[in-house]
């Protein structure tokens, strides 16, 4: 099923949780709605699920405007953060309620417990309380539950932020699989990028109550649409440097206090059709940075190592920087290296606006 | 070292010098009940059930007869009835003001603590003719009613505290699993409101059970409540305490016995405080 937000605001008082908010999700796509906290995700996820009344816009379900319709009307499964699961039944009967308020005929409803207790492997512990699960057979239920009865819809909201780190891991590529596999349109809340980008087909980026950007994960890891977004994506996040905009000798120099910078004719042509201001923001990725050689100086702060690489912190100038070296790097704090900027994976943002110069 | 004995010793000290008055009359109420033919009013001649002779046999009230028992059955449907009219209200008073937004709830809320400061016996006279108009005066059940109202307004701020205890998720879940509001409350709030119930019920089942003034003055001689019954032994002219001693203890078992069987239960309650006619 397609879901269609067509400017949907949700005012509290005076608050605007959220602003106007256009957005699309096509049949059968995984969608996360990615932000820090506070910024509207959750109440929009409320308005899909119908507790909230949206303040103005509509939000349609295929093509029927469902704004006035009950949650229960919506036919829509919701998994909470708290996974939610009703104390005083066991787990079986948590997973059966839906179909009992339906009026599913007992062998029925007992198959299709079964069925989906079986799709996600807990089987064994039908018969506990919600008190006698771990935290992944918590979820797992509540999963189970709102799956179970059929729904056009689902809805996720943090679904893995009460699990371990492993935990969540395993979960966040069984949770995609499934989606892929019941290949039901599926909206999924969270404020970890890392988890958007790895689950998610698309990603809608929100902040204060307003869409910032919504694409792929690789579209909004390489063309973040403005500073936000391109300090949001990405861990550990993208460096910004002050700097200004010279051309000499036909070319375009991106010049900050101890650089000067070429910038690749792609980039410039961008820049200059534009007929931009002068002083800019750059933003450069710490893996778009070779450390050792080059023609910027740096000092360094600290270093980190990662096992798989190595984060090092750099002062250039009195501006700090992270860097992503090789595992093997090692440094000591004060010691004078030299860096390198990878000119072709520069971004370059409006110092008034925040927004980007190569879109 | 005398400072850390006397540091010891004074707070056992106080403890029984303020505990004096309650274990006399405890124990002077326990003697009187199981004594026959008290010296200097508190040393028994001997031990004996005789004070209890009501169990098995009928009172005599004017030239008529009645049995505790009548009254016993009386008091646990009056009580009973009040539990139950004060159980449902609230718990359905309680979830409104807890889940549901309306106009005027602060207000609302507010005007229950106010009701509640209004002390039960300078309603009576509006109550008695209330009922009087609708014709359920002299009837235990249209008294039950009354003295119901009497515990509602606090028993909805009661009802209102455990089901703020239960997570909006849980309620949202219901609703999005296909719940009606009703399907809600009836399927997963009163399970898990199950202490709330019992309390509720408990306050409003004890303050029935020791009225007096409701009882004494809505519901005609002829029909006796314990209190009242109590009250009727005390208005002879030979005051046989003995007698009254049994009866009041035989009175007193139920709410004990509800209390000690509740009382985990009971301690769970955010408010308790008395109110009515005692």
């Amino acid at each position: 099923m397609r879901v269609f937000l067509n400017r949907v605001s949700k005012h509290f008082g005076r608050v605007k949780a959220v602003d106007e908010l256009t957005l699309e999700i096509g049949d059968r796509e995984f969608m996360a709605l990615l932000g820090p906290s506070g910024c509207g995700k959750t109440t929009t996820l409320l308005l899909i699920a119908g507790f909230y009344r949206p303040t103005a816009g509509t939000i349609l379900f295929d093509d029927q405007v469902v704004n006035d319709l009950a949650p229960r009307e919506r036919n829509v499964g919701m998994v909470f953060q708290s996974y939610a699961l009703y104390p005083h039944m066991t787990a079986f009967d948590n997973i059966a309620f839906p179909l009992r308020l339906r009026k599913v005929p007992k062998k029925e409803l007992e198959k299709k417990v079964k069925a989906m207790a079986s799709l996600l492997h807990i089987e064994e512990v039908l018969d506990r309380r919600p008190g006698e699960l771990s935290g992944g057979q918590q979820q797992r239920v509540a999963l189970a539950r709102a799956l179970v009865k059929e729904p056009r819809l689902l809805l996720l909201d943090e679904p893995l932020s009460n699990l371990d780190a492993k935990l969540r891991i395993t979960m966040r590529a069984e949770l995609k699989r499934l989606q892929k596999d019941l290949g039901i349109t599926t909206i999924f809340v969270t404020h970890d990028q890392v988890e958007a980008m790895t689950m998610a087909d698309r990603i809608a980026l929100l902040e204060s109550g307003r869409l910032q950007q919504v694409g792929p994960p690789e579209e909004l890891y390489n063309l973040p649409t403005n500073l936000f977004v391109a300090g949001f994506i990405g861990t550990p996040p993208m460096n910004f440097l002050t700097a200004v905009l010279e051309e000499a000798e036909g070319k375009l120099f991106v010049r900050g206090s101890r650089f000067s910078l070429p910038l690749p004719e792609a980039i410039a042509h961008k820049v200059r059709f534009r007929g931009t201001s002068h002083t800019v923001i750059m933003g450069i990725r710490p893996e778009d940075i070779t450390i050792g050689q080059g023609e910027i100086q740096g000092e360094i702060y600290v270093v980190e190592p990662l096992g798989k690489d190595t984060l090092v912190t750099v002062n250039i100038g009195g501006e700090i920087i992270k860097v992503i070296a090789p595992s093997s790097f090692r440094a000591n704090p004060r010691e004078h290296i030299r860096l390198a900027f990878f000119t072709e994976k520069i971004h370059l943002f409006d110092k008034e606006t925040g927004k980007s110069l190569l879109i | 070292m005398v400072y850390k004995r006397l540091a010891k010793i004074v707070p056992y000290v106080t403890l029984v010098v303020v505990a004096l008055p309650f274990l006399t009359m405890y124990v002077g109420f326990f003697m009187r009940a199981f004594g026959e033919k008290m010296t200097l009013g508190i040393i028994p001649e001997r031990w004996s059930l005789y004070n209890f002779r009501f169990l098995w046999q009928p009172i005599a009230w004017g030239l008529e007869q009645t049995t505790m028992w009548t009254a016993f059955g009386n008091t646990v449907f009056f009580a009973a009835a009040s539990g139950l009219i004060v159980t449902t209200i609230c718990m359905l008073a309680g979830y409104a003001l807890s889940r549901i937004e309306f106009r005027g709830k602060t207000f609302f809320l507010v005007l229950q603590l106010i009701l509640h400061a209004v002390p039960g016996p300078i309603l009576l006279i509006g109550i008695f003719f209330l009922l009087l108009y609708i014709g359920i005066l002299h009837r235990i059940p249209g008294v039950a009613l009354a003295r119901a109202a009497l515990e509602i307004p606090l028993g909805i701020w009661m009802a209102k505290g455990f089901f703020d205890g239960i997570p909006w998720d849980v309620e949202r879940s219901a609703m999005i699993d296909g719940g009606t509001r009703f399907q809600v409350w009836y399927k997963i709030f009163l399970p898990l409101v199950k202490p709330g119930i019992a309390a509720v019920f408990i306050w409003g089942f004890l303050f029935a059970w020791h009225d007096f003034i409701y009882v004494y003055t809505l519901l005609p001689g002829t029909v006796k409540l314990m209190s009242t019954l109590i009250q009727s032994l005390l208005a002879t002219e030979v005051i046989d305490y003995g007698y009254l001693a049994a009866m009041s203890l035989i009175y007193s078992i139920p709410p004990l016995g509800l209390f000690i069987f509740l009382q985990r239960i009971l301690l769970k309650v955010p408010i308790f405080g008395g109110k009515g006619a005692a």
